[in-house]
């Protein structure tokens, strides 16, 4: 028997993606509630957010050169990676903490797909990344309408693949994060940690320490999921685009290399 | 409290501890978040006051402000207690049918619980933490006076935190979802409570809307005492008065929610 080719295979985990996708939005109308207070929650963290930057505005027009409504494009542009990742990644998270501890991380290698896409199909289209996606839409076209930013065809075109690769690049440190969990049996602090880092990434990098932008930008590179595209789009500044696909490229690899290699090394618990 | 309470809490108190130990890598979680949250806002301010070589209004000066910034996590780090997370795991779990055996009020024993993690959480993070900014950046270096208001206004703080974290907690008996929760309680009590920005720089509505909320004395009182933003003998025992108002009153609100959480408990099987 041939094995299917490529484009098959792609097309059966599409299929796949979109039918559990579908069981998901069926799990949102049965929590409701839970579903409020999880998107809720994340509005309000990035209204909270958005109210920080108001008040350093009202105190000066500029800060390292950006003014408020730019500053608010960024925020908002950076949430729309954080969202997209949040909804198809966020099961990294207990993976992290106590799969792989616990033993139960075997159930995704007797599965007839891919291992990380069984892992995350556990929790495709968590609905709780809404929030910060549509909150990150609404925050970038305001800001976007009040600098009258008008992009051309070419900036339109490029605006979706930006949002891709910012995902892939935050799904990938989230992968290789976790993966660590192979070794270590519980990396959540580590993953937590990386996370944290990126906190940084929705302010202009141009405020903090050269050895910081250093760090955020080609270490833990943050900078490709808001700053780089944003400034892109704002100022159209594209000296770093290549930088960009490069650098998700990079990280895609290296993520999907750890993986392998912790999957390779993982041994059930005897039970 | 009299000696034989103090015997009956202190082994949640010692087992807390115990189980904190084991579990040593939260502290460096902690101390990166906070360095982390410290340092966005201080990036973010210095930008600030490079624009306005006036200074801010309300009298903050930069090192006065990093200061702030700086204790403000600390704060937010020591009333951190996990009292939130465990009550709600135990209520998801089934286990609170277990802890309502024993004869010991509820609450008081995750009071004793929570205490050694705000304190070990205080030793072995915010120390270092402070001790880290105090070497990178200019501080301001508070009066005797101030710190010993600081330190009272600190305790009431925490106890303000552990009823605010016992509601939360208790949320689990209305819903499943208890990470929204504590995302909410993450945000919108921080921001009130004067974590990410003191309230003389808000503008005038929220602050007005900040002053009458109980999260203000979580950290913008004790912050306000340390670095002597008051008016005089008078100002300082308002701030401490409400505060201790505060905590009495949330207090009371837990009890009172978890009397009627009690109430409504069903736990599955024998």
């Amino acid at each position: 028997m041939s094995s299917p080719g490529p484009l098959a295979t792609a097309a059966r985990y599409a299929r796949l993606t979109w039918h559990l996708s579908a069981v998901s939005v069926h799990r949102l109308t049965e929590y409701r509630m839970d579903f409020l207070l999880g998107a809720g929650g994340l509005v309000l963290r990035v209204v909270c957010q958005a109210a920080v930057v108001g008040m350093v505005f009202r105190q000066t027009p500029r800060i390292a050169g950006w003014n408020y409504h730019e500053v608010l494009f960024l925020l908002g542009f950076s949430l729309l990676p954080r969202g997209l990742d949040r909804m198809f990644t966020d099961q990294l998270w207990v993976m992290a903490r106590k799969l792989v501890r616990n033993g139960d991380f075997f159930r995704y290698l007797i599965r007839p797909v891919h291992p990380l896409f069984a892992l995350l199909s556990e929790r495709f289209l968590y609905p709780d990344g809404f929030g910060e996606l549509f909150t990150g839409a609404a925050l970038t076209w305001y800001a976007a309408d009040r600098l009258d930013l008008r992009l051309s065809a070419v900036q339109w075109l490029l605006l979706p693949l930006l949002v891709l690769c910012g995902t892939l690049i935050l799904a990938s440190v989230k992968t290789l994060f976790a993966s660590l969990a192979f070794w270590t049996t519980n990396s959540f602090p580590a993953l937590y940690a990386a996370n944290q880092l990126g906190d940084f990434s929705g302010y202009p990098l141009d405020l903090y320490h050269p050895s910081l932008r250093w760090l955020l930008t080609w270490l833990l590179p943050y900078a490709f999921t808001a700053y780089v595209p944003a400034t892109c789009l704002l100022f159209g500044r594209t000296g770093m685009l290549p930088w960009l696909f490069a650098v998700t490229a990079a990280a895609v690899t290296l993520a999907l290399v750890v993986w392998h290699r912790g999957v390779d090394r993982y041994e059930m618990t005897g039970s | 409290m009299n000696a034989p309470a103090l015997r009956r809490y202190a082994p949640f108190a010692a087992s807390s501890l115990q189980s904190l130990l084991q579990y040593r890598s939260t502290f460096l979680i902690n101390a990166l978040t906070a360095t982390t949250a410290v340092g966005v806002q201080v990036f973010l301010w210095r930008a600030v006051y490079a624009g306005r070589p006036g200074g801010l209004p309300g009298g903050y000066d930069l090192p006065r402000l990093t200061t702030y910034v700086l204790l403000a996590q600390v704060l937010g780090l020591t009333q951190a207690s996990r009292v939130d997370e465990e009550v709600s795991g135990e209520v998801q779990r089934g286990d609170i049918a277990v802890s309502l055996l024993r004869p010991v009020s509820y609450p008081l024993s995750r009071f004793a619980t929570g205490l050694p993690v705000s304190l070990t959480n205080a030793a072995l993070v915010a120390v270092p933490v402070v001790a880290l900014y105090a070497l990178l950046l200019p501080l301001t270096t508070p009066t005797w006076g101030g710190m010993l208001l600081f330190a009272f206004s600190a305790a009431l703080s925490l106890v303000i935190g552990f009823g605010v974290n016992l509601l939360v907690g208790l949320a689990g008996f209305v819903t499943t979802n208890i990470w929204g929760v504590r995302v909410v309680k993450d945000s919108v009590v921080a921001f009130f409570a004067g974590q990410v920005v003191p309230l003389s720089l808000m503008p005038g509505p929220l602050a007005a809307v900040a002053r009458v909320l109980p999260f203000q004395g979580m950290v913008d009182g004790p912050l306000r005492l340390l670095l002597g933003r008051y008016d005089g003998a008078a100002g300082a025992a308002g701030i401490l008065a409400v505060q201790f108002g505060w905590a009495l009153a949330l207090c009371a609100l837990a009890a009172l929610a978890w009397r009627g959480a009690v109430r409504r408990v069903e736990v599955l099987g024998g």
